[in-house]
């Protein structure tokens, strides 16, 4: 007999023995649970920091029997023997995986508690939601275990602040088994009201975020380019107008050549290096230097049999007859190659042949 | 077209010499197969004996590139001739593989 069990009565001894025939059925559930709830989160694409599950250790039941085991006829009265946690990013999530819990589990809403709103208003510290849960039948069922849905177990629910807090709760106070002094209490629950501030601001932004990127991106597809700041998100949102699809189309028909899709964001950096500040002004900028571009594209590879091309090559070669038709030299085209492909030895040699090529087609 | 590649783990030294044109483009792609596996190639591609590539040969580093980081690893191409480099930038694809 292991010495925590020395301590219990009877009573609580026949639990524990509950506890280690129903074992195995308690290591499937802490296997199934979180199986669930991560396909659950998948389909409603929320992520998550982390699910973790487990199974309370015989040692860590035994000390809850011994403080309170005549609270509980049997072992199937204690709901927390398996549990999950679900830690997010945001505290507004919470609250959508709890829904996303409560459409796959079984709630039992009178042992479910939302430490959330246990505070006053004055008051500060663990901020958790709790549910105790049922695994439906109708979600799985093994006729072999029946146990695996009548057997309850708890999933928590906390943001990575939360989940901070109450760790450091837990390993400064309660697990020393020592009363925190009351200075040290406060200090902590000051904390718990920093991070609570801190997940509340975390949220904002992230609602104020995309409140912006859904008017950037109706401001673009509204054709409201000379309203939009050139951003990541705006030039994105350009992007998806395909603005130099045309060109690509015009350019590939020289040589009915195949056209290799590529992402055009590497020119975000060398369009800002134009002098492009809002979206109206890489227009302007499309509009102006199209022609040449094309132009210049004829030149170089009407003469040879390639017929295979990036899509980038349009954005490419706008850019390039920029800064040249600007009077911009080598250096300022060497910029340019860098800004999208990194140094090479070969920008400038490229760049001097080009500033000749292009000069010359001007004339 | 001449290819050698000295392995050490997954990293692949390979040089390239002579004309990637129609004529050799399929024994190019059978020559470069064994770096279109394993985990995380390091790939360097000498080019300074290559003389010139055509659509065809693109489209085979095109393949490889995709390959590589795919499986997480990374390909660059050094030591081009200018008439090769040419080739990768009026096609725009200086921009796709990394050439330094």
């Amino acid at each position: 007999m292991q010495a925590f069990e020395k301590e219990l009565d009877l009573h609580g001894r026949a639990i524990l023995e509950e506890y280690r025939s129903l074992y195995p059925v308690y290591e499937r559930l802490r296997e199934l649970v979180p199986q669930f709830i991560s396909r659950s989160l998948k389909e409603a694409r929320v992520l998550v920091t982390a699910l973790e599950s487990r199974v309370k250790t015989e040692s860590s039941l035994a000390g809850k029997l011994a403080l309170k085991g005549g609270k509980y006829a049997g072992i199937l009265d204690i709901t927390d023997i398996v549990g999950a946690r679900v830690i997010t990013f945001y505290s507004a999530d919470v609250d959508k995986i709890a829904a996303l819990i409560q459409k796959i589990f079984e709630v039992d809403w009178e042992n479910s508690v939302d430490k959330r709103k246990q505070h006053s208003l004055e008051s500060f510290g663990y901020m958790s939601l709790h549910y105790v849960c049922r695994i439906r039948p109708s979600l799985y069922s093994d006729p072999d275990c029946p146990e695996l849905n009548n057997i309850r177990f708890e999933v928590q629910m906390r943001t990575a602040l939360q989940h901070v807090w109450a760790n450091m709760y837990h390993d400064t106070g309660y697990k020393s088994g020592l009363e925190v002094p009351p200075e040290h209490l406060r200090t902590l629950n000051r904390l718990a009201g920093v991070l609570e501030l801190a997940d509340d601001e975390f949220s904002r932004v992230r609602a104020q975020i995309n409140d912006y990127r859904r008017k950037v991106h109706s401001l673009v597809r509204d054709g409201n380019f000379d309203e939009v700041s050139l951003s990541g998100d705006s030039f994105k949102s350009y992007l998806t107008l395909d603005p130099f699809g045309s060109l690509t189309e015009k350019i590939a028909a020289i040589n009915q050549a195949e056209v290799q899709n590529v992402s055009l964001m590497p020119y975000l950096s060398a369009l800002r290096m134009l002098g492009c500040q809002t979206i109206g002004d890489v227009e302007r900028l499309r509009l102006k230097y199209s022609d040449l571009a094309y132009r210049m594209t004829v030149h170089q590879i009407g003469q040879t049999d390639l017929d295979i091309i990036s899509s980038s090559l349009a954005l490419q070669n706008i850019c390039i007859v920029c800064v040249v038709v600007r009077g911009g030299g080598v250096y300022e085209l060497e910029k340019l190659f860098e800004s999208v492909n990194g140094p090479s030895p070969y920008n400038a040699t490229r760049a001097e042949a080009l500033i000749a090529f292009i000069d010359k087609l001007k004339k | 077209m001449n290819i050698t590649i000295n392995t050490v783990g997954n990293h692949h030294d390979v040089v390239l010499d002579g004309r990637l044109d129609t004529t050799n483009a399929d024994q190019f792609q059978k020559d470069v197969a064994p770096l279109m596996e394993g985990d995380a190639p390091e790939i360097e591609m000498d080019c300074s004996g290559m003389t010139y590539t055509s659509s065809q040969g693109l489209r085979i580093f095109l393949m490889l590139q995709k390959s590589v980081n795919a499986r997480g690893g990374h390909m660059v191409m050094k030591n081009m001739s200018p008439q090769v480099k040419e080739v990768f930038d009026i096609t725009g694809f200086s921009n796709i593989i990394k050439i330094v």
